[in-house]
């Protein structure tokens, strides 16, 4: 009965779209494939859509946007000015752009890449490689529904494999744009990503909502580094009120592999950044940063789950909320030290700036530790801005709401300092500024 | 230029001036000194606006205004500026960029035109040269991880480049080393004129044989209990502020 209520079945209408759906999809007709999509869809029915009652859904109503009827999205084609102001990386970057979920190929460019290094949309690799990918999307994350949702509909995506020791300076980038249609337009791109031992990759990864129409993005991340290969995934995501972004982001590390992930959340009606990392080989490092800033009746959901399994491991959160009017920031956070994973070392902060009455917060951070010599500290902070901080910069002239906006920028720029990429970087801080009361003046006063 | 007149202050319910009377005319530098816990430090605060501090009696007129009807910004503006006993760090917004920012938002409240980028930049090479600021600290966040001394410097740096008409310095000495105590007391030196005025706050006479204050007042427990000359910080070194805790008593 309690089982019952933390999950509920989904609407009729998902079973007459996958119905219809299947014979669209990549992949039709490859019986291995078909295969691992009918077990997913019967998996996501199974398990059904996560209730307020779920633990991690306890503040986010996710089967209101998730259960509500909804179409497929059809592809769009947006021009090359619709997409270029999200541009991160150099003039060398390349990218893979979709509109909607579908991979744009006329603006995509992922040719010239060094030898051993393999980037091309979902659809081209299950053409060319059809029992790697069902392998892949076989199996993976049994007990998320929205994952199993992913792999039953998965149109578009990436694949991306890096061969052992081939390190990729310029960074890559993968862009989405969804756009709002007038009934909510479902997408679920899958990322599958390998880099080989010692391989190296930065990944930028944005996401930008337009228009004023209603979309769900139920995006996965499946990443794998071999021993000693290194990620820096840089992310940024600049919903629109109707956006409704799922992501789930897994990442398994083996021995000396590491991630640098930063994200960053600017906006969105609710977004739900999930990442889940397993640190399954001695001395890996997972250093994971985000930023979140709702405002409005945007409701912002960040859960993160780190296992370490083996010893001699590092991991790091860093995690802040800027949350005004009546927004909701929620950060959930959990490190699992397993036994055995001696000289441990993780951390975990979170702090929040609450700029309104009616805004609200709800953090938790959580340890579960079952090795005995481990270095391990969780704190999360939430409250009104610095008053001595604001008096200092009021008593040198600053008008007070310039002083507040000049204080959340400087706290939301810790987390955007770490991002790799410089571009993205600038587009991120410009963002933010326009989020803020007389943020354009203090950028045209040259903050930037 | 300034005018207090029984000012009474309490925080959280507790007294903590108790009837201040003090008078500053342009061109004048006064020193108020005091034992810990006095109420320099409130004294200073109440005067550059800061929250949390309850005015139960009295007025404080600057250039002829009421300054308890203004805003923190709008002292600043009026010329009223102070140099904090302890610095706030501010990481994420760089040094130069708060400094310019400040000029321009002081310039903006008086109606005059912003500085412009070159002369901003000359302008502040200068005066960070005469206070002893290395350029590094410039670009880096705002006193963050600053030395003691560094913030000090710091403070005096803002203070040259803001020009204001009244310059309040409350302990701007203490952690100073002797060569940034001089430096300090120069640069202060250097912007004495007739138009400007000066309130020391410090716990030690050495500081105003560089900056020699017309008037010196004792503060102790919440009001000021004896004004004298120069010599009368002479006498404090010697006999401390016994004296005083009886008459207060
Ligand atoms: N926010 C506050 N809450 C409670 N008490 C306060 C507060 N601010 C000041 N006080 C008290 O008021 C008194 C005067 O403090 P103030 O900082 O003005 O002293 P001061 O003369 O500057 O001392 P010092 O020489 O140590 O700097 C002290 O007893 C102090 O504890
Ligand atoms: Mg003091």
């Amino acid at each position: 009965m309690a089982a019952a209520r933390r999950m509920i079945e989904p609407a009729p209408f998902y079973g007459e779209l996958f119905a219809r759906e299947r014979a669209r999809l990549p992949g039709h007709g490859r019986s291995e494939l078909e295969r691992v999509r009918e077990e997913a869809f019967a998996r996501f029915v199974a398990l059904g859509l996560p209730t307020q009652k779920a633990e991690v859904w306890k503040y986010s109503p996710i089967a209101r946007f998730a259960n509500r009827e909804m179409v497929v999205a059809e592809a769009a084609v947006p021009r090359l000015e619709d997409v270029s102001a999200w541009f991160g990386g150099g003039p060398a970057t390349r990218r893979l752009i979709f509109a909607n979920g579908h991979l744009v190929p006329a603006l995509s460019h992922v040719g010239g890449l060094p030898e051993g290094v393999r980037v091309t949309g979902l659809v081209r690799a299950i053409e060319e490689w059809p029992e790697k990918v069902a392998e892949a999307l076989a199996g993976c994350d049994p007990e998320c529904s929205f994952t199993q949702l992913n792999t039953a509909l998965a149109r578009s995506g990436a694949w991306i494999e890096i061969a052992d020791g081939v390190r990729l300076d310029e960074p890559l980038q993968l862009l989405f744009v969804h756009e709002g249609g007038e009934s909510a337009a479902m997408t679920h791109p899958r990322i599958l990503l390998r880099l080989g031992r010692g391989a190296r990759l930065h990944l930028i990864e944005t996401h930008a909502g337009t228009g004023d129409g209603h979309c769900f993005v139920n995006l996965v991340c499946q990443m794998a580094l071999a021993p000693e290969a290194e990620l820096t995934l840089d992310r940024l995501e600049l919903g629109a009120a109707g956006t409704t972004l799922l992501s789930r982001t897994l990442v398994e590390l083996a021995a000396g592999a590491r991630i640098r992930q930063t994200a960053v959340a600017l906006g969105g009606g609710f977004l739900r950044n999930e990442t889940e990392v397993r640190l399954g080989g001695r001395g890996g490092e997972a250093i994971l940063n985000g930023l979140c800033m709702p405002r409005g009746e945007e409701h912002a959901d960040t859960l993160v789950r780190i296992h370490h399994e083996a010893e001699d491991c590092h991991s790091d959160q860093f995690f802040k909320g800027v949350v005004e009017d009546r927004a909701r920031a929620v950060f959930a956070g959990k490190i699992i030290v397993h036994r055995g994973a001696q000289k441990t070392n993780a951390y975990q902060a979170n702090d929040n700036l609450l700029l309104s009455d009616r805004a609200e917060v709800d953090s938790k951070p959580e340890l579960e530790i079952y090795a005995d010599d481990v270095k391990c500290s969780h704190g999360a902070t939430c409250g009104d801005l610095d008053e001595g901080a604001l008096f200092y910069l009021r008593a040198r002239g600053l008008p007070r709401e310039v002083a507040a906006s000049l204080l959340v920028y400087a706290f939301a720029n810790e987390v955007i300092e770490r991002m790799a990429d410089e571009r993205l970087r600038a587009l991120t801080r410009r963002a933010v500024l326009d989020r803020v009361p007389g943020g354009a003046a203090l950028e045209a006063e040259g903050l930037l | 230029m300034l005018r207090i007149e029984g000012l009474r202050v309490a925080v959280e319910g507790k007294r903590i001036l108790d009837g201040v009377d003090l008078e500053i005319a342009a061109g004048e530098t006064h020193a108020v000194m005091g034992p810990n816990g006095s109420g320099k430090s409130t004294l200073a605060h109440v005067l550059a606006g800061r929250e949390g501090y309850e005015v139960e009696d009295g007025r404080i007129t600057f250039m002829g205004e009421d300054l308890l009807a203004m805003e923190p910004e709008e002292r600043a503006a009026a010329g009223l500026f102070l140099a904090m006993q302890y610095p706030v760090e501010i990481p994420g917004v760089s040094n130069m960029y708060f400094l310019r920012q400040a000029i321009n938002a002081v310039r903006k409240a008086r109606g005059e035109p912003e500085i412009a980028a070159g002369a901003f930049m000359k302008m502040l090479r200068e005066k960070a040269k005469l206070v002893g600021v290395p350029e590094e600290l410039l670009r880096r966040d705002l006193n963050t991880d600053f030395s003691g001394g560094e913030k000090k410097r710091n403070e005096i740096l803002q203070l040259a480049m803001l020009e204001p008409r009244l310059a309040i310095l409350d302990e701007t000495d203490s952690g100073l080393d002797i060569d940034a105590l001089k430096a300090v007391a120069g640069a202060v030196n250097g912007l004495r004129t007739p138009e400007r005025a000066f309130l020391v706050i410090t716990h030690y006479q050495r500081l105003l044989e560089y900056i020699v204050p017309d008037r010196v007042h004792v503060m102790v427990r919440g009001r000021i209990r004896r004004s004298g000359g120069r010599e009368l910080a002479l006498e404090l070194e010697q006999r401390g502020y016994e004296q005083f805790a009886a008459e207060a008593a």
